[in-house]
C-alpha cells in the first residue's frame, strides 16, 4: 500500500488542533457575525440590523441551553419513520443485488483476490451509503417546508437546534442500521468468496537437495480456484504451501494422508511500527534522495553502489517487545538505469545501526536481500547478529543490548548494484509488530465510511436549512467533489501545478501556449492576470480547506491491502468529523433561525 | 376599593378591558412580501393594531388575500414583520418559549401522513417535552374528545378531510394551551362537524382560554366570536363586538304574545303618529354577511379608509 501522506503523531496533531481551534472559532464567529450583520443591515439599516443580529445571537444561547433530548429524539424518530416511508431500504436491496452479480465481473484469476474482494465490497458500500445519505438529508427539510408540515413543528416549543440535530441523528440511525447490515454481509461475502480447498496432487516426495538444501519433502496441490500451490514439509508432519494469490495453507500429515488447511494470510491486518526517514547522499553526507524524473515527488531514490542510504529511525525497540528479533517489511520501488537481469531483483543491504555515536558497537554486518518490485518483502532481523567492532573483529552481538540506544535503532538500506536505484518514502519500511485481528480492522474500515456518511448527512441537513432539495443536494455533492479533488486544488494553490489559475489557463488554451513557457501577453496584463488568479485561488483555497477531505477519510485502502488502521488515525478522523458536525450544525441552526419558514 | 367593586358589578365586557389581560397585541404590524431581488410584490398587511384579551373569542375576518393568515403567521413567528411588532403573552413572536402556551391549527392540517393518530399526538406531545405517562393519558383523552377512537391506529393518509381536521385540532390542544390560534377552523367540515367545532370553541372559552380564529365563513364567526376584526387588502376595516356591530340602530324590534287586534291597531297608530313606518312585527338583527359585504364594497369604492365608525 502507498500511504500518500505520513500519518502525523496523534499527540502532536491534537496539540496543534487544540491550539488552532480557538483561532478558528474566533474567525468563524467573526465571519458569521459580519455576514449576518451585512445581510441584516441591508434589510433593516445599520442600527436596527445590529440590534437584530444581537437578538439572534442572544436567543441562540437560550435555544442551545434549552435544547431537550426528548424533543431531539422525537425529531430523530420522525426522520427514521420518514426514511422508511421513503423506501430507504431500496438502497440496501441495490447492495444485495450488486453483491449477487459481483461474481460475474470480479476477476477470479486476480493475483490477490482478497484485496479485490475487499476493495469491491468496501467501495460499493461506501458509495451506496453516501448516495443514500445525500438523498435523505437534503430533501427532508425542504419537503417539510414545502408541505408546510413544518408549521406544526415550529409552532411548538421546538428549537432550531433540535430540528437540525434530530434530523442528523435520525438519518444517521437509518444509515447506521444499513451500514451494519452491509458490513456483516460484506464480511461473509469476502470470507466465503476466498474460501476454497486443495488436496495433494500426486505424491509428496524428497526433491533434489539443490532445490531444497535440507532435503525436505516437496509436492504440489491440486488446481482449484484458478491456482495451485507448492508444498514444503518442514518435518515429517507439518508443512506449508507457498504464497499464491495472496494466501497460503498449512499442511499436516494425518492418519489418512496429507491434509491441507484453509487459506491463511489473505485477510490480514498488519500492525506496524513506523519510523522516521532521512537520507544520506552518494558521498555519505546527510542529504536528500534523488528525483529520478518521471516519478512523482512522493518517493526519493538512492543510487546503488555508492554511500547513499535511506535511514529509518525506529523508537521503542525493546527486548520485551521483540524477544527473538523483529520482522521488517519493505515496499521498495526500483528504478533501473540499465536492464540488468530482469528475472532477478536488485540486490541491496540492510544494516542495523546504533544511533548513539559513542557506542562501542556501531553497526551490524550488512544483511543482503533482493528487492522484489511491487510487492512487500518481509525480512526477519534475528536478535543475534554479527557485528564488526571498533577493532575490526567480527563478533556476535545482541540486537537490543548492543545496537539500540534507549529503544532507538537505525535501519540503513542501501542499494548494492551500481547504476540502479531504490525508491522509498517514509511509510515504505516499517517494523511488523504483529498480525492484528482482521475482523476488527474490517469494522474500523466501516467506521471510516460511517464518518463520511456523518459528514454528508451533516452538510446535507445544513444546506437544506436554506436551500431547496435539489439545490441542497448539488451543494452537498459539490462539497464531496471538492473534498475528493482536494489535493489537486492544494497543488494548484501552492503553485506546484503548472499553467496558473483560471484566467491564465484560459489564455493559454486560447493562444495554444504550452504550460511550461512564460505567459506572453505583455508585462502589465500578465501582472493583472496573475493577481486576479491569485485572489481566485485564495478564495478556492479557503473553501477547500474548510470542507472535509473525503479522500483522507477513506480507510478502505488500509483494509484492502491488509494494514491495521492505526487507532490514532481513526481518532483523528473521529475528531475531524465531530468538529465538522458541531460547526455545520451551528450554521444550519442559524440559517433556520433567521429564515421565514412560511415564506 | 370602590373601583374593583364597580368592576365586579359591571358586565364581563368591561372587565375584559383591563390592560394586563392582553394576550395578543400587534403594534403597527406590517408585512411586505418581496421577490428574490428585494422588489416589493405584495403589501400584505398595513400597520395593524390589534389587542386580543384573555378569555375572548376573537375573529379575523376578510376575503381571500386580505391578510388574515399573514397576521396569524406573524403572531406565530412563521413570518417576520417588515415593520412593527407582534407580541404574544408580551413576548416577541420570534420567541420560541411562547409556544409552550399556544395551540395552533393551521389552515389545512399539515400533519405527517405516514403517522397514525396516536403516533401523531404522541410526537407532538414529545415536542412539549411531556413525560411518557402524561403523554399517553393526554393522547387518549384528546382522541376520544375528537371522536376518533375507532381510527386511532390508522395512518393519516387514510383519513378523510374531516378526520384530519379533527386530529389537527387535537394536536393543537395537546399542551392544554392558553391561547389557541385557529386558521379557517371549519373549512372541510360537514355541517355536523362544523357545529361540533363551534361548540368546542365555545367550550374552550368557558374553560377560560383565549381563541383567535380567522375565517371567511361568516356564519361561523357570527356564531362564536365575541369580537371581530375585518381585514381587506391588508387593512383593518372594522373592529368591535359582534353584537353591537350587528345591531341595527334605527330599527326597533318588538315581540309580544297575546296582543289583541285593538292593541295592534293602537301600536300601528302610535307608530304612524310618530311619523314612523311599521315594517313588520319582527325586528331583526342584520346578518354578518350583509355587514361584511357592505364593508367590502365600501372599501373597494374608497380604498385606504376605515369603513363605518367604531362600534
Amino acid at each position: 500500500m502507498t500511504l500518500e501522506q505520513a500519518i502525523p503523531n496523534f499527540a502532536d496533531w491534537v496539540f496543534e488542533a487544540i491550539r488552532f481551534l480557538p483561532i478558528f472559532m474566533i474567525v468563524f464567529a467573526a465571519a458569521g457575525f459580519m455576514i449576518g450583520y451585512l445581510v441584516s443591515a441591508v434589510r433593516r439599516g445599520p442600527v436596527e440590523g445590529f440590534y437584530a443580529v444581537a437578538t439572534v445571537i442572544g436567543s441562540a444561547v437560550v435555544d442551545i441551553a434549552n435544547t431537550s433530548v426528548r424533543r431531539t429524539l422525537a425529531m430523530a424518530m420522525l426522520a427514521v419513520q420518514e426514511s422508511i416511508r421513503r423506501k430507504v431500504l431500496v438502497a440496501f436491496a441495490v447492495f444485495i443485488v450488486v453483491l449477487l452479480f459481483a461474481g460475474w465481473y470480479l476477476d477470479v484469476k486476480s493475483d490477490n483476490p482478497g484485496r479485490l474482494y475487499l476493495s469491491f465490497v468496501l467501495t460499493s458500500s461506501n458509495y451506496l451509503v453516501l448516495i443514500l445519505a445525500l438523498f435523505l438529508s437534503t430533501f427532508s427539510l425542504p419537503a417539510d417546508i414545502k408541505n408546510r408540515t413544518i408549521y406544526t413543528i415550529v409552532t411548538k416549543p421546538v428549537r432550531g437546534t433540535e430540528i437540525v440535530l434530530g434530523r442528523i441523528i435520525g438519518f444517521m440511525a437509518v444509515g447506521t442500521a444499513i451500514l451494519v447490515a452491509m458490513c456483516l454481509i460484506s464480511y461473509l461475502f469476502v470470507v466465503r468468496g476466498l474460501s476454497h480447498e486443495h488436496r495433494v496432487d500426486g505424491e509428496i516426495q524428497v526433491t533434489s537437495t539443490e532445490l531444497s538444501p535440507d532435503g525436505s519433502l516437496q509436492g504440489s496441490t491440486t488446481y482449484d480456484s484458478h491456482h495451485r500451490h507448492t508444498i514444503t514439509m518442514f518435518d515429517d508432519e507439518t508443512g506449508e504451501t507457498d504464497v499464491v494469490m495472496g494466501h497460503h495453507h498449512a499442511v499436516e500429515l494425518a492418519a489418512d494422508g496429507y491434509q491441507i488447511g484453509p487459506p491463511e494470510g489473505a485477510l490480514a491486518a498488519r500492525v506496524v511500527r513506523r519510523g522516521s526517514l532521512r537520507f544520506k547522499d552518494r558521498s555519505g553526507k546527510p542529504g536528500t534522495g534523488v528525483n529520478v524524473g518521471h516519478e512523482w515527488a512522493y518517493r526519493s531514490y538512492i543510487e546503488g553502489g555508492t554511500l547513499a542510504a535511506a535511514v529509518w529511525t525506529f523508537d521503542g525497540m525493546t527486548a520485551d517487545r521483540y524477544a527473538d528479533g523483529f520482522n521488517l517489511e519493505l515496499n521498495l520501488r526500483v528504478f533501473r538505469t540499465h536492464k540488468g537481469n530482469i528475472e532477478k531483483g536488485i540486490l541491496g543491504s540492510i544494516t542495523i545501526r546504533n544511533p548513539d555515536t559513542g557506542a562501542r558497537i556501531r553497526s551490524s554486518e550488512p544483511i543482503s536481500f533482493a528487492a522484489t518490485e511491487f510487492s512487500i518483502d518481509r525480512q526477519f532481523i534475528p536478535r543475534q547478529l554479527k557485528a564488526i567492532d571498533s577493532d575490526g573483529t567480527v563478533s556476535d552481538v545482541d540486537l537490543f543490548e548492543d545496537l539500540t540506544d534507549d529503544g532507538k535503532l537505525e535501519v540503513w538500506i542501501q542499494c548494492s548494484e551500481r547504476g540502479q536505484y531504490y525508491g522509498m518514502a517514509e511509510p515504505d519500511v516499517y517494523v511488523l509488530e504483529n498480525d492484528g485481528n482482521f475482523a476488527i480492522n474490517f469494522i474500523k474500515g466501516f467506521v471510516g465510511i460511517w464518518l463520511q456518511m456523518l459528514m454528508v448527512t451533516t452538510f446535507g441537513v445544513g444546506f437544506s436549512t436554506f436551500l431547496s432539495g435539489p439545490v441542497g443536494m448539488l451543494a452537498t455533492l459539490s462539497t464531496i467533489v471538492v473534498g475528493l479533488f482536494r489535493q489537486f486544488i492544494v497543488d494548484l494553490v501552492s503553485g506546484s501545478m503548472e499553467g496558473g489559475g483560471p484566467i491564465e489557463s484560459l489564455i493559454r488554451v486560447l493562444t495554444q501556449a504550452n504550460v511550461s513557457i512564460d505567459l506572453d501577453i505583455g508585462r502589465f496584463p500578465t501582472l493583472v492576470v496573475k493577481f486576479l488568479d491569485a485572489r481566485f485561488l485564495d478564495v478556492l483555497n479557503v473553501i477547500t480547506m474548510s470542507l472535509p477531505d473525503y479522500a483522507g477519510f477513506s480507510t478502505t485502502e488500509f483494509v484492502a491491502t491488509g494494514f491495521n488502521i492505526e487507532p490514532s488515525l481513526l481518532a483523528m478522523q473521529v475528531l475531524r468529523a465531530l468538529t465538522y458536525f458541531v460547526f455545520v450544525t451551528l450554521i444550519g441552526y442559524f440559517f433556520l433561525k433567521t429564515r421565514e419558514v412560511a415564506a | 376599593m370602590s373601583e374593583s367593586m364597580t368592576a365586579d358589578a359591571l358586565p364581563e365586557e368591561t372587565t375584559d378591558a383591563s390592560a394586563s389581560d392582553v394576550v395578543v397585541e400587534t403594534r403597527n404590524l406590517s408585512k411586505v412580501y418581496r421577490d428574490f431581488w428585494g422588489r416589493q410584490k405584495v403589501n400584505a398587511l398595513k400597520a395593524l393594531d390589534l389587542e386580543v384579551k384573555q378569555g375572548e373569542i376573537f375573529g379575523l375576518l376578510g376575503p381571500n388575500g386580505s391578510g388574515k393568515s399573514t397576521t396569524i403567521k406573524l403572531l406565530l413567528g412563521l413570518l417576520f414583520p417588515t415593520s412593527g411588532q407582534a407580541l404574544v403573552f408580551n413576548k416577541d413572536a420570534s420567541d420560541v418559549s411562547k409556544n409552550e402556551r399556544i395551540g395552533y391549527l393551521p389552515e389545512e392540517s399539515y400533519l405527517y401522513k405516514f403517522l397514525s393518530a396516536t403516533e401523531t399526538l404522541d410526537f407532538y406531545g414529545r415536542l412539549f417535552d411531556m413525560p411518557a405517562d402524561v403523554r399517553r393519558d393526554r393522547v387518549n383523552e384528546l382522541i376520544s374528545m375528537v371522536g376518533l377512537d375507532w381510527a386511532k391506529r390508522r395512518q393519516l393518509k387514510e383519513y378523510s378531510k374531516g378526520m384530519t381536521r379533527r386530529i389537527g385540532l387535537a394536536q393543537a390542544l395537546i399542551n392544554d394551551p392558553e391561547l389557541i390560534l385557529l386558521d379557517e377552523p371549519t373549512t372541510g367540515l360537514d355541517p355536523i362537524g362544523t357545529r361540533e367545532m363551534k361548540d368546542l370553541i365555545i367550550t374552550l372559552r368557558e374553560q377560560g382560554k383565549t381563541v383567535l380564529m380567522c375565517s371567511h365563513l361568516l356564519a361561523d364567526v357570527q356564531d362564536v366570536c365575541d369580537r371581530i376584526a375585518i381585514l381587506h387588502q391588508g387593512e383593518l376595516k372594522e373592529l368591535g363586538r359582534v353584537d353591537s356591530l350587528l345591531k341595527v340602530q334605527d330599527v326597533t324590534q318588538m315581540q309580544a304574545q297575546g296582543l289583541s287586534k285593538e292593541a295592534e291597531e293602537k301600536i300601528r297608530a302610535i307608530v304612524a303618529e310618530d311619523g314612523g313606518e311599521l315594517l313588520s312585527l319582527e325586528n331583526p338583527t342584520t346578518t354578518l354577511e350583509e355587514l361584511f359585504l357592505s364593508i367590502v364594497t365600501d372599501s373597494e369604492a374608497r380604498p385606504g379608509r376605515r369603513a363605518q365608525g367604531d362600534n
